[in-house]
């Protein structure tokens, strides 16, 4: 099929307003960030071009090292179990249950609560001395204080928050499953895991794809949660820090955007390479079924 | 159908007309400045001086806007940065010398057509604080504040030790917290990773620095400095303090203001709102002068951190004239004077430091608050320079390794003395 001139004006006409908006929005700040990263900054936006002085400097920098693992550690612990709750949640509410529409806004419920009030909550009932969690527990535990369990104790409130969106995208994908599959799989004796394993699964594949891409990425740019949570006077916050988190610090407090910059591009990168990692293995798992 | 559409058409370009229109007079006839602070609780002193400005300038109206202090910065840089800086705001120490050597802030030497009006009524120190690199006047001192030990009268009396006074030392401060842990369960002083409210004071009472006075060169490897934070950095081990986690998820003045607590340092800044925010605690607590060292290598071990805040204006502020008069007015004995009433800080106007001192009548109960006054006689400017921001968050995050244990405080030193020499001289 040929597209006429005037459909092909129409249809940049019309995609203009997003491609404008990501040319100035995301593409030039991307650049700037890219030059920068390249310069010694000044404040109030001057800078020198400085080679890779940034990057040698960032290389060096064991802070630097723990937060890209605190990074990389956070996306395991939040990735897999996030999603596999999220698919669980997805088949269960995708059962004939009573009430699904209430269970499924239950679930959506964290997604519309803005972040920071989350994280605010969530440190309260973390808190060793006062919280509710050491409370019901009996116990006296730091959640958010000894190294060891900060980043479990992020990963616990990001999956808390993240399940019900997921299950509500995986949800769809599951809808969209004829029923005549189950019950041709039926007719020939299938149990219930098989028809999981063997029906569902596949079959869900491209949107489990999707939220897992969404996830990762989310989780690697993880900053307002952890920001929220731990604050720059708590001795475990080397063991916490993200990426992102360092990238504030540096850029805004310490006023170092140069440096800051040089951060921002790595994490891109590192995005960018588990990505296209995720997108090479796709056809291992992924099944598009026309 | 089309009658309806024209007839809402019309009404709503008859809308934007007036909205239009209203933006018009509004801008035409009277002078608008925006006016930025970061704190809250001045907020209604600062309205009173606008008030004052605007009954003799009826043409003016002044729009106070809080930004809390953790995103004041972050702001003031993105508007510096892109030329749109509110047309007064309040300018701390720590970022004075980079705003100033940076060109943002309008040059206010000759504003006040006295050539000697500055030194008439502000202090030497304070006027420092207003001077950029080159010596010029970047800043209209606006206040200035001492630190003082806040103690629990509640906790004192049930362990049946006497109150804090003159004659106190870091010696008597230990063994009245061991005092009072013992006889109540309940924490002594709060010993926190903090500078200015934290272990600066102690450097100096001990004789030590923390920058030589030209801001070139860091003073943690100095004997003193050294002795001074390894004490205050001891405490941290006794019974009677929490550790460092504590204060991760409880501010000193929460856990201080809900009884868990005999003793912390508090800013004279911090005091009216205490007593505002904790009505039930009227009575229980009081002020006093900071203990002073026992032993100092120099000095008479005696001092505290004193710091003080400036107002200023963009330099191509569209508003500089308009901004210019009321700053003029800012520094006024006037305006300096509804401050102190108000309790909103201490006068940087000479002479008018007892002024603060009335708004604490007003309580039933009268902390002695001529406690934070009295060391201006031996108070020390807060320690600067232009590297100060980048500076800050690398010493912070190596005290908290030698508190976690991660590192020795002598190797902690070496590398905070290298990282501030270091970033000093850029």
């Amino acid at each position: 099929m040929r597209i006429s001139a005037h459909d092909a004006r129409w249809g940049a006409l019309l995609a203009a307003p997003t491609v404008l908006g990501l040319l100035a929005l995301n593409v030039y700040p991307f650049v700037q960030t890219l030059a920068l990263s390249f310069s010694r900054t000044q404040a109030f936006g001057r800078s020198t071009f400085a080679g890779l002085e940034n990057y040698a400097r960032m290389f060096a920098s064991t802070e630097f090292w723990r937060a890209t693992w605190n990074t990389v550690y956070f996306c395991l612990l939040t990735v897999p179990a996030g999603v596999l709750l999220a698919l669980l949640t997805a088949v269960l509410l995708n059962q004939g249950v009573r009430g699904r529409a209430a269970f499924r806004a239950a679930y959506f419920l964290p997604m519309v609560v803005p972040p920071a009030a989350v994280a605010l909550l969530w440190k309260w009932m973390f808190n060793a001395r006062y919280g509710v969690i050491n409370a019901l527990l009996g116990t006296s535990v730091g959640w958010v204080t000894d190294p060891a369990l900060v980043l479990i104790s992020c990963a616990l409130v990001a999956v808390w928050s993240a399940v019900g969106y997921d299950a509500v995208l995986l949800l769809a994908g599951l809808q969209a499953i004829p029923a005549t599959y189950y019950e041709a799989a039926a007719l020939d004796g299938a149990s219930a895991a098989q028809r999981f394993f063997r029906i569902t699964l596949p079959m869900v594949s491209p949107t489990l794809f999707f939220v897992v891409i969404l996830r990762a990425m989310a989780s690697l740019k993880v900053y307002d949660l952890i920001y929220m949570i731990v604050e720059q006077s708590n001795p475990a916050l080397p063991y916490a820090q993200s990426l992102m988190y360092l990238f504030y610090r540096e850029a805004f407090i310490a006023g170092d955007k140069g440096y800051g910059s040089a951060i921002a591009v790595w994490t891109v990168l590192l995005i960018g390479v588990l990505t296209l990692f995720q997108f090479s293995a796709q056809g291992r798992w992924v099944h598009y079924d026309s | 159908m089309g009658m309806i559409k024209r007839a809402a058409c019309a009404l709503l370009a008859l809308a934007l007309c007036a909205g239009l229109s209203g933006c018009a007079t509004d801008g035409g006839a009277g002078q608008r400045l925006t006016f930025q602070i970061w704190d809250n609780t001045q907020k209604a002193a600062m309205e009173a001086i606008c008030a004052a400005y605007t009954r003799a300038h009826p043409d003016v109206t002044i729009d106070v806007q809080v930004t809390s202090w953790s995103e004041y910065w972050t702001k003031l840089e993105a508007a510096a940065t892109g030329g749109t800086l509110p047309d007064v705001f309040w300018m701390h120490t720590d970022e004075m010398l980079r705003y100033a050597d940076g060109g943002i802030l309008a040059d206010l030497t000759d504003l006040y057509d006295d050539a000697g009006y500055y030194e008439a009524h502000f202090s030497q120190g304070l006027l420092d604080n207003a001077r950029g690199s080159d010596g010029r006047i970047y800043g209209v001192p606006k206040d200035r504040d001492t630190i003082c030990l806040v103690y629990s009268r509640e906790l004192f009396d049930a362990a049946g030790v006497s109150y804090p006074d003159e004659s106190w030392t870091w010696h008597d401060l230990t063994s009245a917290s061991q005092a009072i842990y013992d006889a109540t369960g309940k924490y002594g002083y709060l010993a926190y990773n903090d500078e200015h409210l934290g272990y600066w004071s102690y450097v100096y009472q001990a004789g030590g620095y923390i920058l030589t006075p030209d801001g070139k060169h860091a003073g943690y490897t100095q004997p003193a400095t050294k002795k001074a934070i390894a004490f205050y950095v001891s405490l941290q081990d006794e019974p009677w303090c929490p550790p460092q986690t504590f204060f991760a998820e409880t501010e000193p003045a929460t856990a201080f203001f809900s009884g868990e607590a005999a003793m912390y340092f508090e800013g004279s800044w911090g005091l009216r709102s205490k007593l505002e925010d904790y009505p039930s605690m009227v009575g229980k607590w009081d002020v006093a002068v900071l203990p002073a060292c026992p032993d100092p290598l120099s000095g008479d071990g005696r001092a505290v951190i004193s710091n003080g805040l400036t107002y200023a204006t963009a330099a191509n502020g569209k508003n500089l004239e308009a901004a210019k008069d009321f700053l003029r007015f800012l520094g006024s004995e006037e305006a300096q004077r509804i401050q102190g009433e108000q309790g909103a800080a201490i006068p940087a106007y000479e002479g008018l430091q007892d002024t603060w001192l009335s708004v604490f009548d007003s309580f039933d109960y009268r902390i002695n608050a001529e406690a934070c006054l009295s060391m201006f006689a031996y108070s020390v400017q807060s320690p600067n320079n232009a590297a100060r921001p980048a500076w800050k968050t690398r010493v912070s995050d190596e005290m908290l390794r030698v508190y976690a244990g991660e590192t020795t405080l002598d190797a902690a030193l070496e590398s905070m003395q290298r990282t501030v020499d270091e970033l000093s001289n850029r």
